[in-house]
């Protein structure tokens, strides 16, 4: 495709810019949304308190996104493929149990542990990512199967509320000092970008857009599905890491939200349910605007009991209007 | 009959004669009942006619809510809002009953109005605005739940308190011909279903669309009106299923709906429904959700802790669709 000589592009830079523009409408759009909602949190956070949100705000809206982030951006691998991963709350429900129970204070034990938790994650992704392409089963259905199943593993591990997590490790992970999470969320863009423009990144494109043509083009497509849904479990391992160095100690249903969380953040973040199209970045923003908007409800003086209304609301609103923009910008293009 | 064959072969061919789906329906049928029978040596009493009784109203509270699940998953829809909407819907019966007889009627039909209402915004958002059901009904499941938390500030409203009618409470545990009512309720649900399904054209357009909307549509169905029609149904199921329930435990709470949403979707799976959709019958349906709710009472009649019940059942499930939920090669 870098063949094209120059001659054959469209001269007509504005159509290009157009169509540019229809074709990322969906992540520009996730960021137009998180940047008017950050500028209504700092609006009120300044009306309310007289003072611009610091470092403590951002440190925690930060810690509070990072999960979410984590396990967004492996159901949006999951997504682009044309499947489903609702066994993301099971894994971080496992992987928050075992930590809380079995990491102690140690740099080895520590180390070790958050190393079997990815794997054991990525382990359960691979099962579903085998169950959904060589038992050609439906995503869905799978993943309820093996949510249940990690349920009752989490439940094993952790029959009541408790265990710690070493400080030490909080502070690595989530240090309630300064916005260092920040970093990790670099990393985790910084590896969608080159996931993306790696092979295994095409080739999920190229199922999710097509998944017969894929095949005929030679693509391992049962093996890519693996992958993805192994990616998935390991997103969703590292996310309830961070979960647990976050909430400092263990709950065998905490990950249980994050099922949808993820799921919100994913659709906040522009990516198509029909697979083939959206971006990772856009998830990452999806999961920030839900976290700011915890806060923006917060400093508008919302019940709390209504916070679940106004975000199911949000996010059907947002939908409607990344449909709407892209009906407009297509048809003028 | 006018034709005797031996008994044999006359078998074999009308199992031959039956369509797939319903071979299905019927191998769902004869999982549900060996649940039982294995039950029944592992654990006495547990095929007892009371034990039965009693599993069996269990079953009939996701059977109803499966109903409607059914219904949207058979044109390739999903309903992830049952869980709020039941339990909005057993709310407000309750507030607008004020445990009074003489509202009963009022409140049940106001308590019905609310699932029809949420099913027919999800409905149009789905068909109309070409929204995903997933998406729509994940979030509507939020607007309910906030509704419900917000309106009744947690459930410590005045009239919060109120319970289900006492006539209602006495009808719903009462039997008649020694057939609990609420057995008979979900018994008038089976009916109307498949009756609709099977025998009217209402219930031909359903599957023409869950098989293929593009021709459907060409072929004259209006596939905007079935589908909203069919999430407006599950609104309904969903919100009788927490009437019944109301009536049946004299009080809402709050998260009383959440167990339904992976039950109700097991239910369909278990019985046969494609979750593509186009394929698969209530009945069946109602043969997943009481094999579901009966291995799930024998396990606790096993003293198995929760955990072992969540994998088992989780097990289960997969075993199940490996048998039986397997895509065509392609």
């Amino acid at each position: 495709m870098t063949t094209v000589p120059s001659s054959a592009m469209p001269s007509h830079t504005g159509v290009r810019w157009r169509s540019a523009l229809a074709q990322n409408m969906p992540l520009l759009l996730a960021f137009a949304i998180l940047g008017g909602l950050t500028a209504v949190y700092v609006g009120l956070f300044h009306g309310q308190l007289d003072a611009f949100p610091g470092s403590f705000e951002w440190t925690s809206i930060v810690n509070t996104a990072m999960p979410t982030v984590l396990v967004a951006v492996g159901q949006t691998i999951v997504v682009l493929t044309r499947g489903i991963d609702l066994s993301v709350g099971g894994v971080i429900d496992l992987s928050n149990a075992l930590a809380a129970t079995q990491m102690q204070d140690s740099v080895a034990s520590m180390v070790g542990w958050s190393l079997a938790i990815l794997a054991i994650g990525a382990a359960f992704g691979a099962l579903n990512g085998v169950l959904v392409a060589y038992g050609r089963l439906q995503p869905i259905l799978v993943t309820l199967a093996t949510l249940a199943i990690l349920q009752g593993l989490a439940l094993r591990a952790l029959p009541e509320p408790g265990g710690v997590i070493p400080a030490s490790y909080s502070d690595a992970l989530a240090n309630p000092g300064g916005p260092w999470s920040l970093l990790f969320v670099l990393a985790v863009a910084l590896g969608w970008l080159m996931l993306r423009r790696a092979r295994i990144g095409v080739r999920i494109f190229a199922i999710g857009n097509d998944e017969q043509a894929a095949r005929a083009h030679g693509i391992p497509v049962r093996r890519v599905k693996v992958v993805a849904y192994a990616l998935s479990g390991l997103l969703a391992a590292a996310s309830g890491l961070f979960l647990s160095a976050t909430t400092t100690g263990g709950d065998a249903t905490a990950g249980d939200v994050y099922i949808l969380t993820s799921i919100a953040a994913v659709v906040l973040g522009g990516i198509s349910f029909f697979g083939g199209r959206g971006s990772a970045l856009g998830a990452i923003a999806g999961a920030f605007v839900l976290t700011v908007l915890t806060n923006v409800l917060f400093f508008a003086g919302i019940d709390p009991l209504y916070q679940s209304f106004f975000q199911g609301l949000f996010l059907v609103v947002a939908v409607l209007l990344g449909a709407v923009l892209g009906r407009l910008l297509r048809g003028s293009a | 009959m006018s034709t005797p064959q031996p008994s044999a072969s006359s078998g074999v061919r009308v199992a031959e004669s039956l369509t797939p789906d319903r071979r299905r329906t019927l191998v769902t049928f004869g999982a549900a009942i060996l649940v039982f029978v294995v039950g029944a040596f592992l654990h006495e009493g547990f095929a007892s006619a009371s034990s039965v009784k009693a599993i069996m109203v269990v079953a009939s509270f996701v059977g109803i809510v499966a109903a409607g699940q059914t219904l949207v998953i058979l044109v390739g829809g999903i309903d992830l809002s049952v869980p709020w909407v039941l339990n909005a819907a057993a709310v407000l019966f309750a507030t607008a009953s004020l445990g009074r007889d003489t509202r009963a009627a009022y409140a049940v039909l106001v308590a019905l109005g609310l699932g029809a209402a949420v099913g027919l915004v999800n409905g149009l958002l789905i068909a109309y605005l070409a929204v995903p059901a997933v998406v729509m009904t994940l979030a509507m499941n939020g607007i309910m739940e906030g509704l419900t938390l917000g309106r009744t500030q947690g459930l410590t409203c005045e009239t919060c308190a109120s319970y289900a009618p006492p006539s209602l409470q006495e009808a719903i545990h009462s039997d008649v011909l020694g057939i609990p009512v609420d057995l008979l309720l979900w018994l008038g649900v089976v009916l109307l279903v498949t009756l609709v399904l099977s025998f009217t054209t209402f219930g031909r357009r359903v599957y023409a669309t869950g098989n293929n909307p593009v021709a459907a549509f060409l072929a004259g169905v209006s596939v905007r009106v079935v589908t909203v029609v069919l999430y407006m149904l599950s609104g309904v199921f969903a919100a009788l299923a927490g009437i019944v329930l109301v009536a049946y435990s004299g009080q809402p709470t709050l998260g009383m709906g959440d167990p339904f949403l992976f039950q109700s979707i097991a239910a369909v799976v278990i019985g046969g429904v494609s979750i593509l959709g186009g394929r698969g019958h209530y009945l069946g349906t109602v043969a997943g959700a009481v094999g579901l709710v009966g291995l799930i009472s024998l396990l606790q009649a096993q003293n198995m802790p929760e955990y072992g019940r969540s994998i088992v059942y989780g097990v289960a499930i997969l075993v199940v669709l490996l048998l039986f939920g397997r895509e065509e090669r392609t």
